[in-house]
């Protein structure tokens, strides 16, 4: 009888500091993810980085394409929207003009992003 | 005072200590055979539940835990950023979120192996693809590394930048303000309400692009076969639809094939190319491009696939 009663503490304190270990000291740390699991920060980065891209060399074939890695159902209203949230949260300028750049390039140029727009004379790049 | 003498030995069994044995040692409250075994178990348990039936749920994946291929795409990014910004540091402290425990590597010779395993690949058959290895190519060379995508990509023909000179007329100084006062305005001023702006919610596109089908013909090679329909599927002639690749775009207008019917409209695309397809300003662009890839008929005869797209009202 001792013995379980010690058994069962045993196992009971055991099972805590496994899920301490397990959960907090030591979780799982995953490798091998796929682009559509990268953190909310990460992903608008990638996208301020295809928008910088795209604001040079005006590609936008390629630059849906490489959007459509993070996994986005509708890329025109994903771009306009991060757009719109980096003009909201007043984030780096230059950042809002390139992505304000590929927003006009997918045909959602709203009017909050007009004082952005990066005008180009025609024969010269923006 | 006299000596005492030692007391005598006990001489009786009942006054003698017992001996210790394992047979009557005080006992334990716990046994401690009972609680390591538990705990090992327990423990061992515990693991197991943490790390595979329910490992912590990850928000945040950084770049560094993202496979291999998802990563040269990360890197492809960054390539491209710093040749539309030319910011180095940025690019650099970029490319360091990709590196995660092995900090120690030369990041620049790893955007020269990727390169290099890139341009072995299919990867360089689009042209956004080439363009996306040549940006590659260009930030290690500027780092002074090398890679076998020198030699497999050839030289980029470097254009010449044109330079616009604009003939920006003298401004004109406005004229000193006069002594003169302002005779009063007889409206009086009204307060001008404060603008706000507000973010925009989606605009309203009145298409969208319903169906995409592909289809391998030697007759219709290589083409995008537009419908745009009404909601009773009445086709509607008239209707702009662009498509644009990688160096240009094109926009053709439903209808003026009338043997075909008031809803269609063709281009006929180049071999290898992807195209995005829209209707300007009153469609998204398709997320997925249209390439132009070779297909074989059922007559085993050689073509280039084709596309057929139905562009209906949002409702």
């Amino acid at each position: 009888m001792r013995f379980i009663i010690s058994l069962l503490i045993g196992l009971l304190v055991g099972v805590g500091l496994g899920l301490y270990l397990g959960w907090i000291q030591f979780p799982v740390e995953f490798v091998n993810s796929s682009m559509t699991d990268v953190s909310p920060r990460f992903k608008e980065e990638y996208t301020v980085m295809i928008a910088t891209g795209y604001s040079g060399d005006g590609d936008l074939v390629g630059a849906v394409e490489r959007l459509r890695r993070l996994g986005v159902e509708n890329i025109p209203a994903y771009v306009q929207e991060t757009t719109e949230r980096y003009i909201t949260n007043s984030r780096n300028v230059d950042d809002i003009r390139y992505l304000v750049t590929l927003a006009e390039g997918l045909d959602r140029l709203t009017p909050i992003m007009e004082p952005y727009r990066q005008v180009s004379v025609p024969g010269q790049a923006s | 005072m006299s000596k005492r003498s030692p007391a005598p030995p006990p001489s009786l069994p009942e006054e003698m200590p017992p001996p210790r044995s394992r047979y009557n040692r005080p006992r334990r409250f716990f046994s401690i055979w009972g609680l390591v075994i538990g705990l090992i178990l327990g423990m061992g348990g515990g693991l197991a539940y943490a790390w595979t039936i329910s490992p912590v749920v990850e928000l945040s994946t950084e770049p560094w835990q993202l496979r291999v291929e998802d990563r040269a795409h990360y890197m492809v990014a960054i390539t491209l950023a710093f040749a539309g910004d030319s910011d180095l540091n940025r690019a650099v402290e970029r490319l360091l979120t990709l590196q995660g425990q092995n900090a120690s590597t030369d990041i620049f010779q790893q955007v020269a192996d990727t390169a290099c395993r890139l341009a072995s690949t299919g990867y360089v058959d689009s042209n956004s693809g080439l363009a996306a290895i040549r940006s590659m190519m260009q930030f290690y060379q500027l780092q002074g590394r090398s890679g076998c995508a020198d030699t497999l990509i050839p030289a980029n023909d470097i254009e010449s930048t044109a330079v616009v000179v604009i003939d920006a007329s003298t401004p004109t100084l406005p004229p000193p303000a006069t002594k003169t006062p302002t005779p009063p305005s007889a409206v009086e001023p009204s307060p001008t309400a404060p603008r706000v702006v507000v973010p925009t919610s989606v605009p309203q596109r009145d298409f969208v692009l319903a169906n995409v089908s592909t289809f391998c013909d030697a007759q219709i090679s290589g083409v995008i076969e537009v419908f745009v329909q009404d909601f009773g599927g009445v086709g509607i002639a008239g209707m702009p639809v662009r498509v644009r690749w990688d160096s240009g775009d094109d926009t053709f207008f439903t209808g003026l094939k009338p043997e075909r019917g008031p809803a269609y409209a063709d281009f006929e695309m180049e071999a290898g190319k992807g195209y995005i397809i829209d209707m300007p300003g009153r469609s998204d662009p398709s997320s997925q491009q249209l390439v132009a890839a070779p297909c074989t008929t059922d007559a085993g005869r050689d073509a280039v696939t084709s596309y057929r797209v139905v562009f209906l009202p949002a409702s």
